[in-house]
């Protein structure tokens, strides 16, 4: 376990020479992103999970910060995760770090040093953020933010806001958004309607953000009807059934691994939070 | 040219909510009919790569396939023929709901070339498959045919031509054997085909890695300024097979070496290589600017051409017969399977470089790999025997496999004292990109399919590479080399090292 980061960058030196065997090819070792996740205990499992099914598609390195309250606490664990290729092996870094106190304050100073110099750096925020100076720090240092507004409250106005006054700061993602997709592109199909409401059987973002959706691009007002599932699973507008979109919604990884393949701003994205905030 | 042509932000203008929306281009309804679907290449590289494309759902809703070759079958004999191929050699698993509804649209007919009753029998399955799947009178005709079946085909299915729906001819290679035979075939084919319709395939070309020669050269300032000849001292392009002619000897008998890699795939790479940057990549300005390429290409004298034949040696520590002893190859065959030569392209980017180009069978492993080596610097200010170790800076194209890029580098061995030795710098795909790589088949059926012709061969383009050809054969019937002239498993004639050293330099340690 390391305390220092000059601690884990001496760990991860040596987990790289030993990872292939003396006379054999050496490892290689992959650039391609950093990719930061803020998870409160609560969202570690479920983190852990879609980490492990993303990272054979961007072997980069990755840094799980874990906060928690109480005393200062940094303790850190470095990691490989290798895929064979060919006759030789793809190693992605993870570092796990647990942050308590205030060290937990001040994250920016911790992961810092710890980027892969000249490549974008992602972060992956879990939860609601409190839209505080920790958050603003973090948003400082990335170039693109990405969020899941399903796992936010649901009184959504408000933390909407918050979000879109960080637009011109960093390039945002909404993993919430990205499962409205299919769903998008079948109203898009619908049209013409004149949209002056809709009804959503889904999670209160998905609701909120095709409402904002629908709003800003067809310039007026679209009243939201929103009906709790866990997954998007029927829309009417203006009283009348959009048809399914065919397949199955993807799995959590293979949306936040598109999410890592963007780069650019979601303009489209930011109108539709803009509305759904008024 | 790859995925903005499939995936392109949809047009605002009429529909607001699709804005920002990534629409993938998908083919319009058609059948795809194979012309040899009982052959090798049907079973190995197009029905897998249907497949994948079903797998991806980058087919249209309304597909058909239609087989058509000699051998008497069913169609449902073809449909399990076709299944076997895929669960053999299909680079995605087999799934069940993928493929039955690709079964479901699949039909043979069984044909000879040059029965015209044959093409009677294509056209009515045609009309019935428009009506059963909707493919609304469109044909993608794929030609996986020898070149000398292609011209009767070719007429039957022009006389037979509706004004219903469009159509696209997927011809392989070799399209033809000499200038005169492509130009007589590309007068046969326009006759009732626009070139717009036409698609000759040359397979390099959907590969990855020879599309990412573009993104590297055009997508980054740091090369182009130095990609020319004041500072890259030569060029060598590689094509190396360790596979004999497998059962191929009615063709490569006829083609060799320099018909069957030389005249396309390796003429391809080096225009690649050479290009000038396209004003942008619809399929039209790139042809174009490889076309200029083709046309600068100097005439290489005899004594610039290296020409080979392997005899028996170990591959991979098997012995393997020599060619001559190849089934069905005559035993005084004079045909060559490794041609090297010393190419130029007399324009102000590359004059006076050479590209050093070689090919062949049975060489000491499977390598396609394009290598820049770039002029040593100037004036190293190290002791002599600091840098013995050192070569010069060599960008290398790894075509395949090991698909990447490598740049070997002067580095300061560790310790006291100033050793300098070369090192490389690895891009590795695989290790970035974590995706597998499509087939290059995969790649070029559905650009066929969506009517982009970026990555298929021009009228011209073929007509260019053939007067190089012809040129390089016509100094041939002049001399008779004693073959065989290699060993199987090495790299090739020693004639083919001097052609390199004569210049001071030599051919890339493998």
């Amino acid at each position: 376990m390391a305390g220092t980061v000059a601690e884990i960058e001496r760990d991860l030196a040596e987990l790289r020479d030993s990872s292939s065997e003396p006379g054999h090819p050496p490892t290689l070792r992959t650039s391609v992103m950093t990719h930061l996740a803020w998870v409160p205990e609560e969202w570690a499992e479920a983190a852990e999970l879609t980490l492990a099914g993303l990272a054979e598609r961007h072997p980069s390195r990755t840094i799980l910060l874990f906060p928690h309250a109480g005393e200062d606490a940094f303790e850190a664990d470095a990691s490989l995760q290798c895929f064979p290729y060919g006759d030789r092996a793809v190693c992605a870094e993870v570092i796990r770090i647990h942050l308590g106190g205030e060290r937990a304050q001040h994250p920016a100073s911790v992961v810092a040093p710890m980027l892969v110099a000249d490549l974008p750096v992602f972060c992956r925020w879990r939860g609601q953020p409190a839209f505080d100076e920790v958050f603003d720090e973090l948003v400082g240092v990335v170039d693109r933010l990405i969020v899941d507004s399903t796992e936010w409250d649901p009184d959504l106005g408000p933390p909407y806001a918050e979000l879109a006054a960080r637009f011109e700061r960093v390039a945002v993602s909404d993993i919430a958004w990205e499962r409205t997709e299919r769903w998008r592109r079948m109203l898009a199909n619908a049209w013409p309607f004149e949209a002056r409401s809709i009804r959503v059987q889904g999670t209160h973002a998905q609701a909120a953000l095709l409402g904002g959706w629908l709003s800003s691009r067809l310039g007026h007002d679209v009243e939201v009807e929103h009906e709790q599932a866990d997954v998007l699973n029927a829309v009417a507008v203006d009283g009348a059934p959009i048809d399914a979109p065919p397949g199955e919604p993807p799995p959590p990884s293979d949306l936040l691994s598109d999410q890592l393949d963007q780069f650019g701003r979601d303009r489209i994205y930011e109108d539709a939070v803009r509305a759904a905030a008024r | 040219m790859t995925e903005t042509v499939q995936q392109r932000e949809a047009a605002p203008e009429e529909n607001p909510l699709l804005e920002g929306l990534l629409v993938r281009r998908t083919p319009d309804p058609c059948v795809f009919v194979i012309f040899g679907a009982s052959g090798d290449l049907t079973q190995r590289k197009l029905m897998p790569a249907i497949y994948s494309l079903a797998y991806r759902r980058l087919l249209p809703e309304n597909f058909a396939v239609l087989g058509a070759a000699r051998t008497e079958e069913s169609d449902d004999d073809f449909r399990t023929r076709m299944e076997r191929a895929v669960r053999e050699h299909a680079r995605d698993p087999f799934r069940d709901d993928v493929w039955q509804p690709l079964a479901e649209g699949m039909r043979y007919v069984a044909l000879d070339f040059a029965d015209e009753r044959g093409e009677d029998n294509v056209a009515d399955v045609l009309r019935e498959l428009d009506e059963q799947r909707g493919t609304e009178g469109n044909r993608v005709y794929y030609f996986a045919v020898p070149p000398s079946a292609i011209a009767t085909l070719v007429q039957e299915l022009g006389k037979r031509r509706t004004a219903d729906g469009w159509v696209r001819l997927v011809i392989e290679k070799p399209f033809g054997r000499d200038l005169t035979s492509a130009r007589e075939i590309n007068e046969q084919v326009h006759e009732h085909f626009t070139e717009q319709e036409i698609f000759r395939i040359d397979h390099y070309l959907g590969k990855e890695t020879v599309q990412n020669m573009l993104a590297l050269r055009f997508s980054n300032g740091i090369f182009e300024p130095i990609w020319n000849r004041q500072f890259v001292d030569h060029v060598q392009v590689t094509v190396a097979e360790s596979i004999g002619i497998e059962n191929r000897a009615g063709y490569y008998e006829q083609a060799g070496a320099i018909r069957d890699i030389f005249q396309n795939h390796l003429l391809q790479l080096l225009a690649l290589t050479a290009m000038e940057p396209p004003i942008d990549f619809t399929s039209e300005q790139v042809r174009n600017e490889k076309v200029k390429v083709l046309r600068s290409l100097h005439t290489p004298g005899p004594k610039s051409v290296v020409r080979g034949q392997y005899g028996r040696g170990f591959v991979e520590g098997e012995e393997v017969p020599g060619y001559r002893e190849e089934p069905g190859v005559a035993a005084e065959s004079m045909t060559e399977t490794y041609v090297a030569a010393k190419l130029y392209v007399d324009n102000w980017r590359w004059a006076d470089t050479p590209f050093y180009v070689r090919m062949g069978k049975r060489l000491a492993r499977r390598e396609t790999t394009i290598a820049i080596q770039f002029k040593s610097a100037p004036h190293p200010p190290f002791e002599e025997s600091a840098v013995e170790g050192l070569r010069p800076n060599v960008l290398v194209v790894h075509v395949q496999p090991d698909e990447g890029v490598s740049l070997s580098i002067g580095a300061k061995v560790p310790g006291a004292g100033m050793q300098i030795r070369s090192v490389n710098m690895d891009f590795l795909y695989g290790g970035a990109f974590r995706t597998g790589l499509p087939e290059a088949y995969e790649r070029l059926i559905l650009d066929a399919l969506l009517g982009d012709q970026t990555l298929f061969t021009r009228t011209d383009e073929v007509e260019e590479q053939w007067s190089l050809v012809d040129a390089i054969v016509a100094a041939w019937q002049r001399d008779r080399p004693a073959f065989p002239n290699y060993t199987a498993g090495t790299w090739g004639p020693p004639s083919a090292d001097d052609l390199i050293h004569r210049d001071g330099r030599s051919w890339r340690r493998h």
